[in-house]
């Protein structure tokens, strides 16, 4: 029975890895093979080579002191709260949300197969999160530190349980999420707020992070020796990583033993859980006269709608505009110093800075893609629009305007910030203005483009559009590369032009790149949706 | 009203629709019957411009779906066999929306609203998320936003499935209500004693191609409904 429905639950997860919906029919292996290649580029290439550089930074330093498990801790602290932070507001949905809950539930399973399923669903996430961390590491070590076999299984189990551990609490918190999202009227409201707070304390952490390390580095032999003694459980689970057979032994017995724990706590729970509807306001006045708007007005408050039922998509799809306001607000408020040492490292570029700032400010707003699952998002209701007197292109056009809205006026307003802080000249501020802001609408026509390729609206949770399509992929770490590319051509290049006059250049590039994008989407755009 | 002109459609091999043509007057209720698979869907979805075909036209209103969608989906409604409906609105929203799409003047749909919402004993409801809906409450709600624009046409697939019979009997009077101010209703059913109540005329369609049609007693003759169709489904 378990079988059977891990095979339904993977099928489900990699389903558009291995099957062309548009098309309706299986893709070619050497197509699977590269979408799968892909996204381990995506993910392990840029992600893990951030963390892999870090490892490198750190691992000889506290080999060589003979604290290679202080090295483990470290990464696997980092592991776990990416993995934990990346899959817990998801372990609600995953876990409990799903759209084939009465299905299931009337077929005779038992309620365990099914939790024991949907688990595996939270573990590849929680995996692959803790894996971009603590690969990387672990391959960093196992090239500085002498080879042995125990080393290298001590490593693996360590990546297995870090695994196991962040699914135990994202469990644990996605039982905590469900159990106050029971009682609660604005539950997207009320999880945002809290996601946004667990956002702040791990940035808080990462940049605090920096002066650790350092400090670390400089003082490894004696921070480690003052850790072991005060804290040797994280001594005994470093240790594993070295290959400590007694280490791995107890590491592997206290995750077994919390394993069952939190399996009992989750199971005996799971159907109550999975099957409450929560609080329905009483039945009380009727129907109130509202003014009319036009239809073009009516599909975007459905698309706003739509973004503000779920707070999984407000997190993972529009973050970018939360963020975009802080950042503007911390350059204004502490600008100058990061303007003085960007200045320190780069003045000899002339307006290097102003290309950094750029950089900063589109990466921000590459978290923003709400219209890269705006259109698999339809799921069965998809028959609507497509019924409705509306032309095709007017429900993607409220698709991308939700983005648009979104970003472009956070973006000037950060923009603007920047250009204050940078005491920018016309040129400048004009490229800060405007690369940016041809960024945003390249990467909201992009985003769609792809979603109408490759949308999938045969999915039973949401999360399967908002978080694990490739296109969503895509669109995170393509932006991010996008982002920096003209960093990088300026910084390596060295072009015999100003920053703002590369940056206009880029903007010019950006423009055109969504005015085709924009007409693609005009003369294909409404066939795909119709045919999806 | 609704005029269909050789319509085939084939998914890969299948041919799902096979040359079929229909023409629906105004004021009639025109019933479409056929075993599951026999490309009943497929024909509503075809006429209500959501579905590509392969050969035929479809005239909607003397409109073609072709190459006039627009003009033809607002001329008429689609019910779908099932109400998967937007469930992060509320039903007011959701009627709302609808009425948004249609250009439905606020005189005039909070006129409408009030009325249908309180024949279907929805009107408590309505400020409830459509989420928190049964199956019957949404297709109450499907049925409430299908007639809210006074829809020349309206297509529906299945449309008792769910309904109490209260609403079931309300459905009826207002599918007549519609035809006899000049409307036409094109809907399929498996529920052959209500086809053979209700329906002015009725289409029996098999394997993708038109088997019978015409008024009921052209269709039926001596016998029921019921021992037509499945005569013509063992041939």
């Amino acid at each position: 029975m378990v079988r059977i429905l891990l095979k339904k639950q993977l099928m489900e997860i990699f389903r558009s890895y291995f099957y062309d919906t548009r098309r309706n029919k299986a893709r070619s292996r050497l197509s699977t093979a590269m979408y799968i290649a892909l996204f381990a580029l995506l993910m392990f290439g840029f992600l893990g080579g951030s963390f892999g550089s870090m490892a490198m930074s750190l691992c000889a330093p506290l080999v060589s002191v003979g604290a290679a498990w202080l090295y483990f801790v470290l990464f696997s602290l980092i592991a776990l709260l990416l993995g934990v932070f990346g899959s817990v507001f998801s372990t609600y949905t995953g876990l409990y949300l799903a759209k084939d809950n009465d299905l299931l539930f009337s077929l005779p399973i038992p309620p365990g197969a099914i939790l024991c399923a949907r688990l595996l669903g939270v573990y590849l996430m929680g995996l692959l999160y803790t894996s971009v961390v603590i690969v990387p590491a672990v391959a960093v070590y196992l090239l500085n530190a002498p080879f042995s076999v125990g080393a290298l299984l001590g490593s693996l189990l360590l990546i297995f349980l870090l695994s196991v551990i962040v699914l135990l609490l994202s469990c644990l918190l996605g039982w905590v999420v469900a159990k106050v999202s029971l009682r609660l009227k604005n539950k997207s409201f009320v999880t945002v707020l809290l996601s946004l707070g667990f956002l702040a304390l791990y940035y808080v952490g990462y940049f605090r992070a920096m002066n650790w390390v350092e400090g670390l580095i400089a003082n490894a032999a004696q921070i480690s020796a003052s850790l072991r003694s005060r804290a040797a459980a994280l001594y005994v689970f470093g240790r594993m990583g070295e290959g400590d057979g007694l280490s791995m032994l107890l590491c592997t017995l206290v995750v077994g033993v919390l394993f069952v724990l939190v399996w009992l706590l989750l199971s005996k729970s799971f159907f109550a859980v999975a099957t409450a509807t929560g609080p329905v306001k009483a039945a009380r006045g009727g129907y109130s006269r509202v003014r009319r708007k036009s239809p073009d007005a009516a599909l975007l408050a459905k698309e706003f709608g739509r973004l503000g039922s779920s707070a999984n998509y407000i997190l993972n799809c529009a973050l970018g505009a939360m963020l975009l306001p802080v950042a503007g607000v911390a350059l204004l408020l502490r600008g100058s110093a990061l303007v003085g040492a960007l200045n320190g490292v780069f003045g000899s570029l002339k307006g290097a800075v102003c290309v950094l700032l750029c950089v900063m400010l589109c990466s921000v707003s590459s978290m923003i893609d709400t219209a890269a699952a705006s259109v698999s998002l339809e799921g069965k209701n998809i028959w609507l629009p497509r019924s409705l007197p509306v032309r095709p292109w007017q429900v993607l056009r409220a698709k991308l305007r939700v983005q648009l809205l979104l970003a472009m006026p956070a973006l000037l307003f950060a923009s603007l910030c920047a250009a204050v802080v940078l005491r920018a000249d016309a040129l400048e501020t004009l490229a800060l203005v405007l690369q940016p802001q041809s960024f945003a609408l390249f990467f909201a026509h992009l985003g769609l483009w792809l979603d109408l390729r490759r949308g999938n609206l045969a999915w039973t949770n949401e999360l399967a559009p908002i978080k694990q399509s490739l296109t969503i992929l895509i669109i995170l770490l393509g932006g991010f590369a996008a982002a920096a590319l003209p960093a990088l051509g300026f910084l390596l290049l060295a072009p015999p032009l100003p920053g703002s006059v590369w940056m206009l250049l880029f903007a010019l590039a950006g423009f055109l790149g969504a005015l085709l994008l924009r007409l693609a989407l005009r003369r294909r755009g409404e066939t795909l949706f119709m045919e999806l | 009203m609704l005029r269909i002109e050789h319509l085939t459609k084939t998914f890969g091999d299948k041919v799902a629709v096979d040359d079929l043509s229909l023409h629906i007057a105004p004021g009639e209720i025109y019933g479409f019957i056929g075993h599951n698979g026999a490309g009943k869907t497929t024909t509503l979805k075809s006429v209500v411009g959501i579905q590509s075909f392969d050969a035929g036209e479809i005239f909607v209103n003397g409109l073609s779906v072709r190459t006039d969608p627009l003009g033809c989906k607002r001329a008429l409604a689609y019910i779908p066999d099932n109400p998967d409906l937007y469930e992060f609105m509320t039903g007011s929203r959701y009627l709302n929306f609808i009425a948004d799409i249609f250009g439905v003047s606020a005189d005039e749909r909070t006129a409408r609203i009030r009325d249908y919402a309180a024949r279907f004993e929805l009107t408590d409801s309505l400020n409830q998320p459509i989420s928190a809906y049964s199956h019957g409450m949404k297709q109450k709600l499907a049925i409430i936003a299908a007639w809210l624009h006074e829809p020349r046409l309206v297509i529906m697939d299945e449309p008792f499935v769910g309904l109490d019979p209260k609403a079931a009997f309300l459905l009826k009077a207002m599918m007549r209500e519609l035809c006899d101010r000049g409307g036409a209703i094109f809907f399929s059913t498996h529920v052959l004693e209500v086809a053979e109540k209700l329906c002015d005329k009725v289409a029996i369609i098999k394997q993708g191609r038109l088997i019978r049609s015409g008024t009921m007693d052209e269709v039926r003759g001596d016998e029921s409904l019921e021992e037509v169709f499945l005569e013509l489904e063992a041939e």
